[in-house]
């Protein structure tokens, strides 16, 4: 179906070629996960397979590109269309139509299809998504989920038999995205459709995939099966890890599967989650709500956060999530009861005592963002915090390691950005700080880092919130966890109760070895 | 993870679905008439308001357009604008009015209130003579001015609110299929945009007072990347989709379209100047629009008979377009015959 041949690509002004002479071969339908490291190249593999990289990337392609046994090499991506059919991330960001069914026709109109044909097929793709009851409807008014569906149908409904999505399940919340990626292979298997899968989130879909095809960063491209493709490799899922920790052979992918395996009491060690009852209270909300016109995102909702406390708050987008902590926070909407503080209501501090006390990092960390080079806004975050120069400069050094201050801060991976806010956030000496969806587009690497600043910040008596779908990131660093449903807290508790085997946030972890309080992989003693 | 799956549908879905029928059924008597056919009546509208020389007629029009844009509406981001048209109606009626009070030409007759009047002399001319007695006769021919533009202005709001420009955009001919697609892009693009602009403007109040940004270079940079990188993969998706494909036309054949939309042009600036200059020439006028018209459709024909793309569910016209044609011709036949046009 995919044939690379010593395929290679290189970005105008870079010396390093991303790709070096990769050799591939993708079967029909074949489902394959393609992952690295962020900035390794995934995106570039992608798009050199429909045309995007070179003509709307730039650079320079090398080797030769085979669809259907056709030579493409330095094909258009809109001659190649017929063949591949693309989706990225954000579905809203590339819909051109209003309504379902003219956003599904668009590329067939595009490829010149008779209008009864096109009404057959809209019918027929939107029956293969699980949409055939939207087909009316406004894209604007659709889920997430349902919105990426709308996305893949129109990218299959021309007839393409190649599919390739770039992190299409990366805005979604958990289920949404189980249920996209289940989607795609059956599509692979029943539509004979290739399928190629960048993702990060790797426990997602490595138990779905026929194989998969690793971009290291250093321009090499490798594909194997799923069970070998992790044995030398850094950025492996949890469920690998524990595989590769225990000594498992084969490694196990499926943690559901695996739940005969079991675990010696000295081959892991108890969370100690120290006594914090004690420790100071640093927030407090009585019946905090939040209202936008008649939609309650947040139902009176109580929650404490101790020092040296790490609060996990979970639940799907839109559960109200990013509304409860921007509440506390005092700059987003509150529309009832109070928020207590050493300080008094954050509501009633102004933006600057609010740097020195309690901060917030959105999801976006890059709004924060907005000097020429890593020094300026280094600088600017010393003078707006009136703290001695430098000192951004050391805690972002603790938490980033070294990076060249001359690089422009949007070049900087999202893990360093993440780390530059969070510095700029934490140097007046905020005692709280809010992180809203920290993990979001960061890889492994990243995360454990990320996951090194939110331990330390514990270690040293803060309270962090953390908003969040990432159960594994969750699970590992958290002493505390509230799941809200619909803006109400459902449930609540340590991490043991709420990740537990048999419960509906069960981590990978306690999945494959159902041991209680055993829920994370760093609690294992490596064999 | 399956109980996420199973868990119950929440309430706040169940207002959004309700939410949504509602905003569906207002769609379903806006969106199921064709958009130029709203056009056709806002052009009417306007057409006939500009001719009227009566108070009522004006009023009626603004009524008429008013009422029938906010009963229809839905809550697409072109339908919003509404509450602005009618700002812009009564502003425009005030200050026509305000302006007729202050370069007043004072007289005494049928007088309405009187002002004291001020002598302006600019050291050159006759001195400019400011308020004074305001005549009925003056108010009433500067409130019928100010209503019949209002009157224009309400009744192409009715078309911008009522008409689904990218339904509209669909009926273009292929050859405008570029254009057509920008434009409706731009309005995927606008909410966006002040959505962006919202989340900026809030999270650049996290890093505290900046003594040395301005409030714009810290909003704009961030809202600015956002924008580009938007339409960055919008244009990417758009070609991976198959857009700009297209047969290629010979070059004869692209040199004869150019010079053939430049006489089109000129015969369409002649006819009209014409046409609204010279009543005796009305024929000639005429004939040269006519001849214009043909040129354009020789054009729109030659460069669309190269095209590739089909046309998914055109929307087709129906009972209540025929009736709203109907309508449109009525409206101007009456303001026509009404102001003597057709006597």
């Amino acid at each position: 179906m995919i044939q690379l041949k010593d395929v290679g690509f290189s970005y105008d002004g870079y010396e390093d070629a991303v790709i070096k002479r990769a050799n591939l071969e993708i079967a029909t339908g074949e489902f394959v996960l393609v992952c690295g490291p962020t900035g390794s190249g995934k995106s570039t593999l992608l798009k050199i397979i429909n045309g995007l990289a070179p003509h709307f990337t730039g650079g320079t392609l090398s080797g030769r590109l085979l669809l259907n046994g056709e030579d493409h090499t330095g094909g258009l991506p809109h001659n190649l269309a017929s063949l591949v059919g693309y989706v990225n991330q954000q579905p809203e960001g590339s819909f051109v139509a209003d309504t379902v069914e003219d956003e599904i026709a668009f590329s067939m109109e595009q490829l010149g299809f008779n209008a009864n044909e096109m009404t057959q097929r809209v019918k027929r793709f939107a029956e293969l998504v699980g949409i055939e009851d939207l087909l009316a409807s406004d894209l604007a008014n659709l889920s997430g989920g349902q919105q990426q569906r709308v996305a893949i149908a129109s990218a299959l409904a021309a007839g393409q038999k190649l599919l390739v999505l770039d992190e299409p399940t990366s805005a979604l919340d958990p289920s949404a995205a189980a249920d996209i990626i289940r989607l795609l292979k059956r599509i692979a298997k029943h539509e004979n459709v290739s399928i190629l899968l960048a993702e990060h989130r790797l426990e997602r879909v490595l138990k779905h995939v026929d194989s998969v095809i690793i971009v290291h960063g250093d321009g090499s491209v490798s594909k194997s099966l799923p069970q070998d493709a992790f044995r030398e490799y850094r950025l492996v899922p949890p469920i690998v890890e524990l595989s590769l920790k225990l000594g498992w052979n084969p490694v196990s992918l499926d943690p559901s599967l695996s739940s005969d395996k079991t675990i010696r009491s000295d081959q892991w060690v108890a969370k100690l989650s120290a006594d914090i009852s004690s420790a100071e209270i640093l927030l407090e909300t009585t019946d905090l709500q939040v209202k936008y016109g008649q939609n309650e995102a947040l139902k009176p909702v109580n929650v404490k956060l101790h020092a040296g406390e790490v609060l996990a708050v979970m639940g799907e987008n839109g559960s109200g999530k990013s509304s409860l902590i921007w509440a506390i926070h005092g700059l987003g909407k509150r529309s009832g009861g109070a928020v207590s503080s050493p300080w008094g209501d954050p509501l009633s501090l102004s933006d600057e005592e609010r740097l020195g006390t309690i901060t917030l990092v959105p999801q976006k960390a890059s709004d924060l963002l907005f000097l020429n080079t890593l020094a300026e806004e280094l600088q600017e975050s010393d003078t707006v915090a009136e703290v001695e120069a430098t000192s951004t400069a050391s805690l972002f050094a603790q938490f980033a390691g070294r990076v060249d201050p001359r690089k422009h801060p949007r070049d900087l991976s999202a893990g360093q950005q993440l780390a530059l806010v969070l510095a700029a956030q934490l140097v007046k000496g905020a005692r709280v700080v809010l992180l809203d969806e920290p993990t979001r587009g960061l890889d492994y690497e990243a995360k454990r880092a990320l996951a090194r600043i939110i331990q330390k910040l514990k270690a040293e008596g803060k309270g962090v919130v953390l908003a969040s779908h990432d159960i594994e990131f969750v699970a590992l660093l958290s002493t505390r966890v509230v799941v809200l449903e619909d803006g109400r807290i459902i449930e609540e508790g340590s991490p043991q109760e709420v990740f537990a085997n048999g419960r509906m946030l069960a981590s990978q972890t306690s999945l494959a070895l159902s041991t209680a309080g055993l829920i994370s992989v760093d609690q294992v003693r490596p064999a | 993870m399956g109980a996420w799956l199973a868990k119950p549908i929440p309430i706040a879905a169940h207002n959004r679905t309700k939410d949504f029928q509602m905003r569906n059924l207002a769609k379903l008597q806006a969106g199921s008439i064709h958009p130029g056919s709203w056009w056709i009546l806002g052009f009417s509208l306007a057409v006939a308001a500009g001719m009227t020389k009566a108070i009522w007629v004006a009023v009626l029009i603004c009524l008429l357009a008013v009422g029938l844009s906010a009963l229809l509406r839905t809550d697409a981001p072109w339908a919003r604008s509404l509450s602005f048209y009618v700002w812009l109606a009564v502003a425009i009626l005030v200050i026509r009015i305000a302006f007729r009070v202050v370069f007043n030409s004072s007289s005494s007759e049928n007088l309405a209130f009187a002002l004291p009047e001020l002598n302006l002399s600019l050291g050159f001319g006759p001195p400019i003579q400011l308020f004074g007695a305001v005549s009925w006769n003056t108010l009433q021919a500067a409130t019928m001015d100010g209503l019949r533009l209002a009157a224009i202005v309400l009744s192409i709001a009715l078309a911008n609110t009522l008409a689904n420009p990218r339904k509209l955009l669909k009926s273009t001919p292929a050859a405008l299929y570029e254009v057509a697609t920008a434009i409706s892009v731009a309005i995927n693009l606008a909410p966006q945009l002040i959505e962006s602009l919202q989340r900026v403007r809030k999270a650049r109040r996290l890093r505290g007072k900046s003594p040395r940004i301005g409030a714009l270079a810290g909003t704009v940079i961030p809202v600015l990347e956002d924008t580009l990188e938007r339409s960055l993969s919008l244009a990417a998706s758009m070609d991976a989709r198959g857009f700009g494909r297209r047969g290629s036309l010979g070059n004869g054949a692209s040199a004869s379209i150019r010079v053939v939309s430049l006489v089109a042009l000129v015969l369409f600036a002649a006819g009209s100047y014409l046409l609204l200059t010279n009543p005796s020439l009305t024929v000639t006028a005429l004939v040269l629009l006519s001849l214009a018209v043909v040129a354009v459709i020789f054009v729109v024909s030659i460069s669309s008979s190269k095209n590739v793309r089909t046309r998914y569910k055109k929307q087709k016209q129906t009972f209540a377009d025929y009736s709203l044609w109907i309508l449109s011709a009525l409206v101007v036949a009456v303001s026509l015959w009404a102001t003597g046009g057709l006597r």
